[in-house]
């Protein structure tokens, strides 16, 4: 019922010690890259690289990792299925009109389109899920205050990341206590679980959130929650890496633009 | 389920940021007013933004195999009005993408503007439209939720329907296209987000009515009748 964070995964990765605004410079420029590709052929060398990264450097379990996948590529499966049959095109292989306004056909240029779209899909995920995966949260709140992010907004981001683990605690315990008592036997009796359960947490959260600020009080906080981050140095070789693969990435970018998967009928 | 990393062409990526911005501008200006007068919204509000991040972890047991979820903005913009729940939701989008990979960073602005702008609109307004009439509150938070969660859902057809409009009828034949895909998941589980919320209000007036009242989110004497209905039922 509770998907895994990645978060605990990233606490314990084998990249934790490396400069965080050097695996941040990574992802973003892979996710970059793959977002203004107009080819299939970089975001899939971008999605098969980080993967390798994530696999080998970072030591994911390859399961964990291909699980994190479903749900985003079945998803992105179905939105680009319909993409391929209404984007038409001039070699239409199959088509279908059932209506005036609405056409159905597979084309050699829609499913070139559908594929790329699902490459770039690729590429993104793996770049989000590598920064995911390598950067705990607590990471970032360093980055976020150095870019001068209004301090209400981090402040909220503390606050609720914070919150979302004492409240996870609570939902686990009382959603175990509610099976041992078959509060999930059937649909009606479930949706009335989930309902009492999402209430409890909901007045749980409350007086959590009550008792954070007072405890906060206690020790003088005026808003602003300071937090020392760790001072980890840009190694040589790991930036080497990042440099030598964002830039044989914008080659690949800049070069295999007008490639498609399909170029004419057989 | 939100637009996912890639899925979107980096211009129409830049379009949805651009207009989430101001409104996010006018959250978090909204935000620093409230909190120079009371500093413990601050921990309320982080809370709210938790609780629609666990809520929208949660699988609802009527849907089987579809990555549909609760959005929970419902309760946020009746509480705190639809600026602010922008923001809360774009906290909540930036865990969502990082902790559960859900939705994506590129694609974040589309995500606010369809969970985190339209739908909150609209329940705000159903709200405000039935807040002090005799309609009753649990109708009321009901149908907030539900078209909340509804109208997410037609705002992220359209952005996907503007970016890939079809060869024939353009946007609009396209924006039907999607829409028949997201229908069939998401108008039974808008309607149990509804039942959902509109439930777990009811437990709130039973067991914490205090709340609703110092929020101001219905008038004193609608939640007291209520209270006295329930205990009468029971």
């Amino acid at each position: 019922m509770f998907e895994q964070l990645l978060e605990d995964i990233a606490q314990t990765n084998a990249l934790r010690e490396v400069n965080t605004s050097l695996k941040l410079a990574a992802g973003l420029g892979a996710l970059l890259l793959s977002l203004v590709s107009t080819g299939y052929v970089a975001p899939l060398f971008i999605a098969i690289v980080v993967s390798g990264a994530i696999l080998l450097l970072a030591r994911i379990d390859p399961y964990t990792y291909g699980e994190l996948f479903v749900a985003p590529v079945s998803f992105a499966l179905l939105s680009v299925a319909a993409i391929v049959l209404i984007s038409g095109g001039s070699d239409a292989l199959w088509s279908w009109q059932p209506l005036p306004w609405l056409s159905f056909s597979i084309t050699i240029e829609s499913i070139n389109q559908g594929l790329f779209i699902f490459c770039r899909t690729l590429g993104g995920m793996s770049a989000l899920l590598f920064i995911a995966l390598t950067t705990p949260m607590t990471d970032l709140f360093v980055v976020m205050r150095q870019c001068r992010l209004p301090e209400v907004l981090v402040e909220l981001v503390t606050i609720v990341y914070r919150t979302i683990f004492i409240l996870l605690d609570q939902l686990v315990q009382c959603y175990h206590a509610q099976v041992m008592r078959l509060g999930y036997s059937t649909r009606r009796e479930s949706i009335r679980s989930l309902a009492t359960l999402c209430g409890v947490v909901f007045i749980a959260s409350w007086n959590a959130g009550e008792d954070l600020i007072r405890a906060r009080d206690l020790r003088c906080y005026d808003g602003k929650l300071v937090v020392l981050g760790a001072v980890r140095p840009v190694e040589l070789r790991p930036a080497l890496a990042v440099a030598g693969f964002l830039i044989v990435s914008s080659i690949l970018v800049v070069l295999t633009g007008k490639i498609t998967i399909i170029s004419g009928i057989p | 389920m939100h637009i996912m990393e890639g899925f979107l062409p980096a211009i129409w990526c830049v379009v949805w940021w651009l207009i989430a911005l101001p409104c996010l501008g006018l959250g978090l200006f909204q935000l620093k007013r409230i909190l120079a007068t009371d500093r413990e919204a601050l921990a309320l509000l982080g809370v709210t933004g938790a609780f629609i991040f666990i809520l929208s972890s949660l699988k609802l047991p009527s849907v089987t195999g579809s990555c549909s979820h609760p959005t929970g903005t419902g309760l946020s913009a009746i509480s705190f009005g639809p600026w602010i729940t922008a923001v809360v939701a774009a906290v909540v989008l930036l865990f969502q993408s990082l902790f559960l990979a859900h939705g994506g960073l590129s694609t974040m602005g589309a995500n606010i503007v369809s969970m985190g702008i339209v739908g909150p609109l609209v329940g705000y307004a159903i709200y405000r439209a039935l807040r002090n009439t005799q309609v009753n509150m649990f109708l009321t938070v009901f149908l907030v939720c539900a078209f909340a969660d509804l109208l997410t859902y037609v705002t992220t057809s359209l952005e996907l329907a503007l970016a890939y409009p079809a060869a024939v009828g353009g946007v609009a034949s396209s924006f039907v296209v999607f829409m028949g895909i997201f229908a069939v998941t998401q108008i039974p589980l808008a309607i149990v987000e509804g039942v959902i919320l509109a439930l777990v209000f009811k437990y709130i007036v039973q067991m914490k009515p205090d709340i609703l009242v110092r929020l101001h989110i219905f008038p004193e004497e609608k939640i007291v009748a209520t209270q006295r209905g329930l205990a009468d039922a029971a």
